[in-house]
């Protein structure tokens, strides 16, 4: 009730607001990240519920090879047949998680969804029409990146890094499971939608604030390109099935550099980095981000070295 | 009894983002935001929402449901909170599409004709065309398919004095607004002082090389229109 009297005498003010071009800017970007990610993060907030609700626990993790290290590649594969997106692959790999998987091959699983599957492929082969290396490139670059990440996390994570952070769900059966899916559907719902909306903040304000010719001026050859590629991925956060269009455009850059941009956006970006901190905790999400920044740049170089 | 009271506010939330999606999708006003075809997925995601929502309500108030295992996991709930955000903005102001304020930082894009080679346009009558198609057809063989036709260009004004004329521009998306690529028109020849800025315009006239890479458009006509249904490419 408080809320709705606030809300309407803060009205004429935000009018008001709307008047400044950048603001109008701002609020226009910060809804269109939000809005253009509820379908993906319900399908996702779907499959994670239903693993919590109908999926027995440790069924999946039967279903991988028993060694982890055979269990990252076929994750990465599983990853790449889902047609996913960043936000709604947060909740599934938790729940993976939580139903016994092991880390490393939860965590393939959360890179590679959003970075390769078959609407990401072919926009980008959309986006690049003189230039389907770049196709070839980005699949296998990214699935270099995930599968070393989950190696990486086998020899050197540590599982109390990652603190789940939410609560077991109990197994039930028949009528109880419905109930189970509702409340877990509303939880991962609701966890992964408020730190989307950060998310949907911090890039919003990067896109108004940081000027045009900031970027251009660092559009220098070398490897310096691939990182600035790398981080403006990081910043500007757009959803995978469309920043092929957005790196087309940056024409400035060579193909390499926006190879970076392409591997790096879908696994590291400021939305995703909210919404991992949310969902394992800020401890795991820096150091994991910071990791599979190194790594997808790094393979981004070599692939495009390689291939383009 | 605390607990019921937080599954109530859970399922509240969820139900008011739901009934959120649904009314931008069916009223249309989703097109500021996102591609005009992703009205279907945001119509079946709030309809889905809406539905645990509602669920969720219901069960909390029939007084069973399964909140025994939310005790000390509560804290984490309240960054649910934050989703009232954009569903307060759409509420109380409805924030407008991308506006001149964009053109100058949306991705900037140096427009190359992609390798096509374009047809010719007909002569006689007027083609009405995309900024982005006349930005690919003057970077074409410097407009050669243009045959001096009149063209027909829907956008609205980024610079009201820019040189000679004034601009207009349009973005394009390929998913929401935060991917938005601005195009870019110089409009010259015409009378009086140009529209005011963010003022949507539809130009008739024909193609004219420049000197600056902004391609041109000498106008014989101009019309101030409403903003379009769908205001992206």
């Amino acid at each position: 009730m408080a809320l709705v009297v606030v809300a309407v005498l803060l009205r004429p003010w935000l009018t008001g607001l709307l008047r400044e071009r950048a603001f109008a800017n701002w609020s226009t970007i910060f809804v269109a990240i939000a809005v253009q990610a509820m379908p993906f993060l319900v399908l996702g907030v779907a499959v994670s519920a239903s693993i919590a609700a109908f999926v027995p626990p440790g069924a999946i993790a039967r279903m991988l090879p028993k060694k982890p290290a055979l269990a990252v590649p076929v994750a990465c594969g599983v990853g790449a047949a889902l047609p996913g997106c960043e936000c709604g692959s947060v909740p599934i790999a938790a729940r993976l998680i939580g139903s016994g998987v092991t880390p490393a091959a939860a965590l393939a699983f959360l890179l590679s969804a959003p970075a390769i599957n078959p609407i990401v492929l072919v926009s980008t082969a959309v986006a690049f029409p003189g230039h389907p290396a770049m196709v070839l490139g980005r699949l296998l670059a990214s699935a270099l990146a995930s599968i070393v990440m989950g190696l990486l996390w086998i020899a050197l994570g540590r599982d109390d890094l990652l603190t789940l952070r939410r609560p077991p769900v109990q197994h039930a059966e028949g009528e109880r499971r419905f109930a189970v899916f509702v409340a877990a559907a509303q939880q991962d719902f609701l966890q992964a939608g408020g730190f989307l909306v950060i998310g949907a903040a911090a890039a919003a304000t990067l896109q108004t604030a940081v000027p045009r010719s900031l970027v251009d001026s660092l559009a220098t050859p070398g490897p310096i390109s691939l990182v600035v590629m790398g981080l403006l991925a990081v910043l500007i956060a757009i959803c995978s099935e469309a920043d092929a269009f957005v790196a087309a455009g940056l024409k400035q850059f060579s193909l390499t550099a926006r190879l970076a941009f392409l591997v790096v956006g879908p696994m590291v970006d400021v939305k995703l980095i909210t919404l991992q901190a949310g969902t394992f905790g800020p401890r795991f999400a820096w150091r994991f981000s910071a990791a599979t920044f190194v790594v997808a740049v790094a393979s981004a170089g070599l692939i495009g070295w390689w291939l383009l | 009894m605390v607990a019921a009271v937080t599954r109530e506010v859970r399922s509240t939330t969820v139900l008011l983002v739901g009934a959120m999606l649904v009314k931008l999708s069916i009223s249309g006003a989703y097109a500021r935001y996102v591609r005009a075809g992703m009205g279907l997925w945001l119509l079946v995601a709030g309809i889905l929402l809406a539905g645990v929502g509602l669920v969720g309500v219901w069960q909390a108030l029939a007084g069973h449901g399964h909140d025994d295992h939310h005790h000390g996991h509560r804290h984490n709930d309240r960054i649910g909170w934050l989703l009232l955000a954009p569903v307060l903005a759409l509420l109380l102001v409805t924030p407008p599409s991308l506006g001149s304020f964009g053109v100058s930082r949306s991705t900037g894009v140096t427009v190359t004709s992609g390798g096509k080679v374009f047809t010719d346009l007909r002569p006689g009558g007027t083609a009405a065309m995309t900024l982005l198609e006349f930005d690919e057809r003057a970077a074409d063989h410097d407009g050669a398919s243009f045959k001096s036709v009149p063209v027909k260009l829907t956008g609205f004004v980024s610079k009201t004095r820019d040189g000679a004329g004034f601009q207009i521009a349009r973005f394009q998306i390929a998913c929401c607004a935060a991917d938005a690529v601005a195009y870019a028109v110089r409009v010259t020849g015409t009378a009086g002082s140009p529209p005011p800025r963010d003022q949507w315009v539809t130009v008739t006239g024909t193609f004219h090389p420049s000197a600056d890479g902004l391609p041109e458009l000498r106008a014989t006509g101009l019309d101030e229109i409403p903003a379009p249904r769908d205001p992206y490419e």
